[in-house]
């Protein structure tokens, strides 16, 4: 276990050096950062002494040796938009988007283990059905639809919730990190249309994903078996049943997780979300490379992380996978 | 006894203020905030609001157009090369300092060391201190804009931004990457006081307690201010009360904001010319001027105002908007198909060409949908055009190349005069002189000729002269498709009265605001 | 037995004979293709030759509405291109992207997933943290490389020609790892299984034990993620035009359709919203239906039993 972990860190590792490297190499198609900087009426002359103290001019090598020397002290450039280390930029931004997964992940949790398992149990109820059929027509609207729609009929229409942003927050541990929005009424407030928007597209799968391992299981010798040993059948569903769907929906949680983390960027961009995502789009479209590539790296490191987490809790779900990938 | 008085009676004042005013809070929902607290970091739109809102300059414009008495509450001109400036007195800094002439020399020598701002002022020699209370601001030939530059002469608190930060570096450093003490802390004499500052996020402003302009019937008592990006979210966000006002509504909104029982639309011109440029260097039948009258005489600019833009900007046959120097009335907006047919004929293009065209998507009010229009349009006349939008950050570096035949590129005279635009759009490009800097290719030496010599003819009817012959030329020659210059459209909640507060360069003025 | 008996006779067909929401997504998922293949003969119009269209006429709501004219049975759009002919062109446009992208990922992650799986050791190792590296890059990066490249290769000119390859290209390349991921955590589950052991035993080579015996035991998965990346291909081609790196705006897809739909959800043109809206929802609605149903019947184990 012990050599698995180091194993996944130095992995860890070579992938950011990877990214890292990637990232430099493409940074040029991004735009030029000193043109979102300056106001449009600086001369190209002043722009270009700008590039060339910033150091964009240097060499490839210069630029990429620089960029690993500071790494190694965790430094992972400076934000042109934001004039702060990249690093905190993103680390501020962080919470948000977490509190927004985290929200969704309840939300899906929350429906989609009962409805899942309920469709698998009772396939042709009417209830089923309509649960069916209302979640694959959710996985058909796309998530900027569904979030304008809420915002349209919640905000717009009955007033009821707030249009965009994350209201009151809290400095939760008042370094200024962490500003959550979980403590306060107007904060949970503004969680709720966000939240539903992201869940609406991930908890179908997950309906139809539980649905289907669950009939799958229940097809199986083995609870054949415990019901010809005349277990009860709540017992045969939610202990022998239930633990063994488990492993392909952790598997897909666990993507789908790491998916959310860099992907709520429509979600963000609709809701004017403070997260990474809506970060990141900025940092596009406004050319701030520096910004770019320690989102990246961080984003790869966390990519790692969750996969090799799901990992090791296959390890802990089914014991026959052999974890660590040796034969 | 008499201190007495004075400290009941301003304390009275003070209560009786805040009471019957009413603590108003007001929400802002703009498309982007302020990238800085220090005003001649960058030369943006967004960074000169600020500057009105935490800062004051020595004389600001008018909703019509005027001068009016801020700082400096007169001024005269001593001769051909200075302006004398009388400076009120009693005003106050947000940190306690007084306000003196020491500190409009102090920004002004700050503002020349900027990046930004350093071409702007160009012209000038430096400012002059007379006494406490009296300036002179001298340029080196005469010019004739010396008031409309007076309005980016923002006071800076000298004492408070003089020394060293906890870091060791100099308060007064004007840095865009990195950590400065400006960038980070204000002390103006404006009407709202920085309460926090989040970049991206939010912004926080309390009205100034000290504040000179005591005329003002503003009642915002707390500002806030958030940047909402996309354009709908930010007209949802008005819709739902979320925000009292939202800056650039997008043109199919425009219905919606006026229906709605809750708000209101308010547009104000705002002299902002699109055009679409054509580049006869890379592509040679542009340098055929008949060719180029039949892409200005093939394109419907009354059509796209109308549809595109809501009918609620004015079509454009020139560079300079009504009102300015070099407007010439006599020039008409062109479209006749038949007309544009004719003329590619007579120039030898009767079966059309191919042609790429580039235009940025995120940058003026519609822009890709006006470039498309325009490609639908030259179709018509046999143009086949390729069209690529991008979004700005690539879309300048495509620009400084000149990677396509045909280029969008919107201007706002930074001086509010007609000169400015042939400086930068229509000049010949020069390297060296940094003229034509968006030119992406027409070239006309007499254009040339008449701009600069106008730069300092002070005889305004001369110079009027010269500026509306420029237009002349850059019409009869087609040196680019003019479109029409772009609005600013505010949306507001029908109790907050925005009108009043805004004008055509786009600064409104939330300290005179009134709540109802 | 010929094959067209053998499929007669075969439960696929008996299941689908049954099953009336498979039937009717069939149905209409088949009108869709063929509406999209013989979009440039049945459309009123080419909304995408800039010739046909005219800003004067955009906005015109449905023919049944006041102000509706019936050369423009659904309206027109907010350029002037007949809302209807622009829905039949945008969904072979998405359609075809789509369709590419899904099968470049689905080939690749396929692949690399088998491999990971089967294989284990270093060569998963290898490959995952590729996967890794690949999904931190967001398809826009992807695109904005690819973009630049490409501009520089071939100019600017011929954008319009071969924008539909650069698509499938990028939204393929920046996916796959979705498939990868998941085929291997199938593989992991299945490889130990006495079937595979048996017919490893019985001298299998490890190509045939793959794709023959573990591969179909995977499709679950493939069938629920592949009906979900159509959608999501739509939609990330959608985004893509809404930061000008998708189609070009003068030959719209379904995606920059639903973008244009989502800009003027306020504005009171609602046909600009819910027709493209709709458009969208049938297609993807009637993929995943037909995406259920076939994962029930493919399904060996939920067959037999």
């Amino acid at each position: 276990m012990f050599a698995f972990i180091i194993r996944r860190i130095l992995q860890a590792i070579l992938v950011m050096l990877v990214i890292s490297l990637v990232g430099f190499s493409i940074k040029n198609s991004i735009g030029d950062p000193v043109r979102d900087l300056v106001g449009e009426r600086v001369t190209p002359k002043e722009r270009a002494a700008m590039a060339e103290k910033l150091g964009l001019n240097d060499p490839f090598s210069t630029q990429y040796v620089r960029f690993l020397k500071n790494a190694l002290h965790g430094d992972l450039g400076t934000s042109f938009i934001y004039r702060k280390p990249a690093l905190e930029v993103i680390l501020k931004h962080a919470p948000a988007t977490i509190e927004l997964v985290l929200g969704s992940a309840l939300i899906i949790v929350i429906f989609s283990l009962p409805l899942g398992m309920y469709t698998a149990l009772k396939p042709r109820s009417l209830f089923s059905r309509f649960v069916m059929g209302f979640s694959t027509l959710g996985v058909s609207v796309p998530v900027f639809l569904t979030a304008i729609g809420f915002i349209y009929l919640f905000a717009v229409t009955w007033h009821v919730l707030p249009s965009y942003g994350r209201g009151e927050t809290v400095d939760l541990f008042g370094n200024g990190y962490w500003q959550t929005g979980f403590l306060t009424i107007d904060g949970l407030k503004h969680l709720i249309l966000p939240c539903i928007s992201l869940a609406s597209i991930m908890m179908p799968l997950f309906i139809r994903l539980i649905r289907s391992e669950m009939m799958e299981v229940l097809e199986t010798e083995y609870i054949k078996y415990a019901r010809a040993k005349g277990l009860s059948p709540m017992r045969i569903w939610f202990v022998h049943a239930f633990k063994n769907t488990l492993l392909p929906v952790v598997t897909v949680f666990g993507i789908q997780i790491g998916i959310m983390f860099a992907f709520t960027i429509l979600t963000e961009t609709v809701f004017q979300w403070q997260g990474m995502g809506f970060m990141f789009l900025d940092a596009v479209q406004r050319a701030d490379i520096s910004l770019l590539i320690a989102y990246l790296v961080v984003v790869g490191s966390v990519f790692v992380i969750v996969n090799t987490v799901v990992d090791v809790m296959y390890g802990f779900i089914n014991p026959t996978v052999r974890v660590a990938g040796t034969k | 006894m008499k201190k007495l008085v004075l400290c009941v009676l301003s304390l009275f004042l003070v209560l009786s203020f805040s009471v019957g005013a009413g603590a108003k809070t007001l929400k802002v929902g703009l498309a982007a905030d302020p990238v800085s607290l220090d005003p001649q970091v960058q030369l943006s739109g967004g960074m000169l609001q600020l500057s009105h809102w935490v800062f004051d300059p020595l004389v600001r414009w008018t909703q019509d157009g005027q001068f009016e008495p801020r700082l400096a509450t007169k001024w005269e001109r001593i001769n051909e090369y200075r302006v004398r400036f009388y400076l009120r007195q009693g005003v106050k800094f947000h940190s306690g300092n007084d306000f003196s002439a020491k500190d409009v020399k102090w920004s002004f020598d700050r503002m020349k060391k900027s990046v930004d701002f350093k071409g702007l002022l160009e012209p000038f020699v430096g400012v002059a201190v007379i006494d406490d209370y009296t300036v002179d601001v001298v340029t080196a030939k005469p010019y004739a804009l010396l008031l409309n530059m007076a309005t980016y002469f923002f006071a800076m608190d000298s004492e408070f931004y003089t020394g060293t930060d906890e870091n060791g570096e100099p308060k007064d450093a004007i840095k865009k990457t990195t950590h400065t003490f400006a960038n980070d802390n204000e002390s103006g004499t404006g009407v709202f006081v920085i309460k926090s500052y989040e970049q991206g996020v939010k912004t926080v402003m309390t009205r100034f307690a000290d504040y000179w302009d005591t005329k003002s019937v503003g009642n915002v008592d707390t500002f806030i201010l958030t940047p909402i990006k996309e354009n709908a979210t930010r007209v949802a966000a008005l819709l739902s009360g979320d925000v009292d006002v939202i800056d650039q509504v997008p043109p199919q909104d425009y219905e919606r904001l006026k229906s709605d029982k809750n708000t209101s639309l308010v547009t104000i011109n705002g002299g902002r010319i699109i055009t679409i440029q054509m580049n006869g260097n890379r592509f040679k039948p542009f340098k055929d001027a008949r060719v180029r009258n039949a892409v200005v005489y093939a394109i419907n600019n009354a059509g796209i105002v109308k549809k595109i833009m809501k009918g609620t900007v004015e079509v454009a046959a020139q560079q300079s908007p009504p009102g300015y120097a070099g407007y010439k009335e006599t020039l008409k907006p062109r479209y006749d198909l038949k007309k544009a047919k004719a003329l590619m004929k007579a120039a030898g293009y009767e079966k059309g060409f191919e042609i790429t065209m580039m235009a940025p998507n995120n940058r003026y009010v519609n822009d890709a949908k006006i470039a498309e229009a325009s490609a639908q349009m030259l179709a018509k006349i046999g143009i086949k055009v390729n069209l690529k939008t991008m979004p700005k950050a690539q879309y300048w570096d495509e620009f400084d190349a000149k990677a396509a035949d045909m280029m969008m590129i919107g201007w706002h005279s930074d001086t509010e005069d007609s000169g400015n635009f042939s400086e930068f759009l229509t000049m010949c490009y020069d390297k060296t002189t940094g003229m034509g800097q968006y030119n992406s290719g027409y070239c006309n030496k007499k254009v040339d000729e008449l701009t600069i010599a106008a730069q300092s003819e002070i005889d305004l009817k001369k110079r009027a002269d010269m500026l509306q012959e420029i237009e002349q030329i850059l019409y009869d020659d087609a040196a680019f498709v003019p479109y029409h210059w772009q609005n600013h459209a505010y949306g507001a909640l029908k109790n907050v009265k925005v009108k009043p507060i805004l004008n055509s360069m786009n600064f409104p003025y939330f300290g005179d605001l009134v709540i109802e | 037995m010929t094959k067209l008996q053998k499929f007669k006779e075969s439960y696929f067909l008996y299941s689908f004979k049954r099953d009336k929401v498979a039937i009717g997504s069939f149905l209409i998922l088949v009108t869709l293709l063929m509406l999209a293949i013989t979009a440039p003969w049945i459309a009123p119009m080419n909304p995408y030759d800039a010739e046909n269209i005219d800003i004067m006429n955009s906005e015109i709501p449905p023919m049944w509405s006041e102000g509706g004219e019936s050369v423009y049975p659904l309206g027109t759009d907010n350029m002037g291109r007949d809302m209807f002919s622009t829905m039949l062109y945008g969904l072979r446009t998405s359609m075809i992207i789509a369709g590419g992208a899904v099968l470049l990922q689905a080939t690749l992650g396929i692949l690399v997933g088998l491999t990971a799986g089967y294989f284990g050791g270093r060569t998963d190792a290898f490959l995952m943290r590729m996967a890794d590296i690949q999904f931190s890059f967001p398809y826009l990066m992807v695109a904005i490389f690819i973009g630049a490249i490409f501009q520089v290769v071939f100019g600017i000119g011929s954008y319009e020609r071969l924008a539909v390859p650069l698509l499938i290209v990028i939204i393929g390349l920046a996916e796959w790892p979705m498939y990868a991921r998941t085929i291997r955590a199938s593989v992991i589950g299945e490889v130990n299984k006495e079937y595979v052991e048996a017919a490893r035993v019985i001298g299998l080579s490890r190509p045939t034990i793959m794709i023959r015996h573990v591969l179909p035991n995977s499709l679950t998965s493939v069938m629920v993620i592949s009906t979900i990346q159509v959608a999501n291909a739509v939609m990330s081609e959608a985004a893509l035009s809404y930061l000008g790196l998708g189609m070009p705006v003068t030959t719209p897809s379904l995606g920059s359709l639903i973008r244009s739909g989502f800009e003027f959800i306020f504005s009171g043109s609602w046909w600009i919203t819910v027709f493209p809206g709709i458009w969208l929802i049938l297609f993807v609605l009637v993929i995943n239906l037909l995406g259920d149903w076939l994962r029930d019947v493919l399904n060996p184990k939920l067959y037999k039993g």
